[in-house]
């Protein structure tokens, strides 16, 4: 057993702090302290990556030969503790978590060559295709069809829950190619180029917290050319599933927990209780306070074994577990945000979410911002594979007699 | 960072699994509890013979001078197997504690590591470990002696000590003494555990001690130290017995067939799985996570508090979901599930319970 704690680390942690002390604009900084979502205030978040790209900082997760940082565990870790530390917003994942990884182990070396910069970047913005009104949880039985023409491939059908659709510039999908055999058997993965082929239409869904974050797309006769595939024609399914390992496993998200933890600690020092005090002094909020914490440490364990290399990082289950314990610690924090915030929560604040709307904001940051991020934050059980399917996938992984 | 076990350790964990497996199979420790002895004889000496009785002493008081890592390698083996007899009681606590005594530890210490002497702690009250103003044991002077009145709860192993340590309060001060069990006014009453382990409640009333006896008079943080590795080690036992547990129920949903199918293969059934699967994995992380971090000597109260409350919940957690889902046979005692549910429930319970640790973390 090993953790370092060498003084070099600590160099690197003053490299880091001293970086993103100077290098956000405020512009940035405000986007950070109103994300209410997995995804961050789009414009801004985009301004920020750049930013990072230019540094070289943008993908502490990828080998160093594509673009990545070559940081250690340790240090890939201390980088998102200071990142979260100053509110900053967190990189969109779609490009650098998701498609990006994907193409990496993948995609054809014309692919890596045309997509990865882009993905870095922050030229790029991908929106994934994958849901439809008939396949959710049960993806496969995805309809969305492209059929073979010439050198093109020309797709009809809809996709839905394409997240930021309506800003992005490109698209990864799922469609179908085949109706023969088994379901998983008939679909195909492409890279869409554009978001605005003739016959595609976008169009916003609002959301419960009251903002246009989710799109559905449709597709009447959109012409794509067939160099868009990734894997072969009619094994999209596997190519998915290695692309849900990046999106349900081997991340850091515990950094960014413990800052909302530390936010919700501030504001109930801060907080009178009807029982006299406040908040941060009621043995019940403390206890319940103490369990929270308790699993995001459990979870920062799992994320830091996962990321070593243990044992625990090769088990079948392990991208499920972690979307489960991620997904629902994000709910229970969003929860505790609600609870200390009370009746401030809620009155509706969509301007002064708004980025640069100068709409001042009625009462405390965290009261701001609790509301909009529970409501946001119902759909992380939901996507990425319902943590039903998720349990399902666990129970499967457990041993038989 | 690097959360595995040495070659070293995986053969001690190895050896150790081996030799439970022959000696400490569950129908034999049915059968040896049953008896009531206090500890199997030839388990202890072949314990005594792997090194476990001399593991976490430094080798100036003749010991092997393990780290936290041997620790948990060894508390994992011990939880999967239910091992009841007093390492954690004699060694752990009661051994670690006497040699918090220096030179005059010796030579009842030595006698505890060759396995011919059993020493206890005496620290836990009623409602866990708190602060010591709020410890009810006292200790004044008496003369030229000391005097020592109090109750201490849930002594491991109090009944079968040749000697007791006993943590009590000297003003504002924690003190560590050393008291013969067989001294006037010691009232020893020992008891079964539900888990199989031995206990006792200790009355001291009057007891008259020389002076000389006083291992220290200002304790507080040299038994911090020794509850924290005990901690440690009982920790990796609820990771050991979830572990099993974990698989036994596995095994048995597959092959339980109810309305003529396995009864794993209801949704209902599997998501309770999946979530004793989840708690398995969160509880061994923070365990392992926990010891490197003890083991560079980085961690704080906080987070063995943490760790103390984690394994209470996910341990209650995993062994109430097991006896579910075995249904009737795993009330019964006869079957495994439920002594391994009574051993999580005893670790919940023991040196500060699941709320006490949890407030701890949240007042901050």
């Amino acid at each position: 057993m090993d953790i370092s704690f060498g003084p070099e680390l600590e160099s690197f942690r003053a490299e880091v702090a001293a970086f993103l002390d100077c290098a956000p604009t405020p512009d940035i900084r405000e986007a950070g302290r109103k994300t209410t979502s997995v995804f961050a205030p789009f414009e801004s978040v985009m301004a920020w990556q750049k930013i990072l790209h230019a540094k070289g900082w943008v993908a502490p997760g990828w080998p160093a030969q594509y673009g990545g940082t070559g940081w250690s565990v340790e240090q890939r870790y201390i980088f998102a503790e200071e990142y979260f530390k100053r509110d900053l917003p967190p990189l969109l994942p779609n490009g650098l978590q998701m498609v990006g990884p994907l193409l990496i182990d993948l995609g054809s070396e014309e692919q890596k060559a045309k997509y990865l910069p882009g993905i870095l970047s922050g030229e790029d913005y991908w929106t994934q295709g994958y849901s439809e009104p008939n396949a959710g949880s049960d993806l496969a039985a995805l309809s969305c069809a492209a059929v073979a023409d010439g050198d093109d491939y020309i797709i009809n059908g809809q996709k839905i829950w394409t997240t930021l659709a309506h800003k992005a510039n490109r698209m990864f999908m799922l469609v179908r190619t085949s109706t023969e055999g088994k379901k998983q058997q008939g679909i195909t993965f492409l890279l869409l180029d554009r978001t605005d082929y003739p016959g595609m239409e976008i169009r916003p869904i609002i959301g419960l917290d009251g903002i246009p974050e989710q799109c559905e797309v449709f597709f009447d006769n959109v012409r794509v050319p067939q160099t868009a595939r990734v894997g072969a024609e009619n094994d999209g399914w596997s190519v998915a599933k290695a692309l849900l390992r990046h999106e349900r496993g081997g991340s850091a998200g515990s950094p960014a927990m413990y800052r909302k933890l530390e936010l919700i600690r501030v504001t109930a020092q801060g907080t009178p209780s009807p029982f006299g005090g406040m908040v941060a002094d009621d043995p019940v909020f403390q206890r319940d306070i103490g369990e929270l914490e308790a699993d995001i440490a459990s979870h920062a364990a799992f994320e830091k074994l996962v990321i070593s290399g243990h044992p625990l990082s090769h088990d079948p289950a392990m991208p499920s577990m972690n979307k489960v314990m991620s997904s629902e610690l994000a709910q229970r924090v969003s929860v505790l945000m609600t609870r200390v915030a009370g009746t401030e929560a809620l009155p509706l604040q969509l301007e002064a979410l708004n980025i640069g709307s100068n709409v001042a904001a009625l009462g405390q940051e965290l009261e701001l911002v609790a509301m909009p991020y529970y409501l946001n934050s119902r759909a992380t059980t939901i996507y990425a594979g319902t943590n039903e399917v998720q349990r399902d996938l666990i129970a499967r992984t457990l041993p038989a007699a | 960072m690097d959360f595995s076990f040495t070659p070293e350790q995986d053969m001690l964990r190895d050896s150790l699994g081996k030799l439970l497996a022959q000696t400490y199979s569950f129908d034999q420790r049915q059968a040896l509890l049953k008896s009531g002895a206090a500890r199997s004889e030839p388990v202890w000496q072949a314990l005594g013979e792997m090194g476990l009785l001399a593991l976490p002493f430094a080798e100036s008081d003749g010991g092997l001078g393990g780290q936290p890592s041997d620790l948990v390698a060894c508390g994992l083996v011990m939880g999967r197997h239910l091992v009841a007899e007093p390492w954690l009681a004699s060694v752990l606590l009661g051994g670690k504690a006497l040699a918090l005594g220096g030179a005059r530890a010796q030579p009842l210490l030595a006698d505890v590591i060759a396995g011919n002497a059993q020493v206890a702690l005496a620290h836990e009250e009623r409602h866990g470990i708190g602060p010591v103003t709020a410890m009810g044991t006292t200790l004044t002077l008496n003369g030229d002696a000391v005097q020592l009145d109090g109750e201490k709860k849930l002594v491991l192993g109090g009944a079968e000590a040749n000697a007791l340590i006993v943590s009590a309060r000297a003003g504002d001060k924690l003190a560590l003494v050393r008291v013969d069990p067989s001294a006037p006014g010691v009232a020893v009453t020992g008891y079964s555990m539900i888990d199989g382990r031995r206990a006792a409640t200790v009355r001291f009333e009057h007891v008259i001690i020389p002076a000389a006896q006083v291992m220290r008079d200002d304790a507080e943080a040299a038994l911090d130290a020794v509850i924290e590795n005990a901690l440690l080690t009982l920790s990796a036992e609820a990771v050991g017995a979830m572990g099993a547990l974990l698989e036994m129920t596995g095994s048995y949903a597959a092959t339980r067939k109810q309305f003529g199918v396995p009864i794993g293969s209801f949704q209902a059934m599997a998501h309770r799985l999946a979530d004793m699967k989840i708690a398995w994995a969160k509880a061994q992380a923070l365990l392992l996570y926990t010891t490197a971090l003890i083991e560079a000597g980085q961690a704080s109260p906080r987070d063995v508090a943490l760790l103390k409350a984690q394994m209470g919940r996910l341990g209650r957690a995993v062994g109430e979901s097991a006896v579910q889902v075995h249904g009737g046979i795993g009330m019964t005692d006869e079957l495994a599930v439920g002594h391994y549910l009574k051993r999580l429930l005893a670790i919940e319970a023991m040196l500060g319970s699941t709320d006490y640790h949890l407030r701890r973390v949240g007042a901050r």
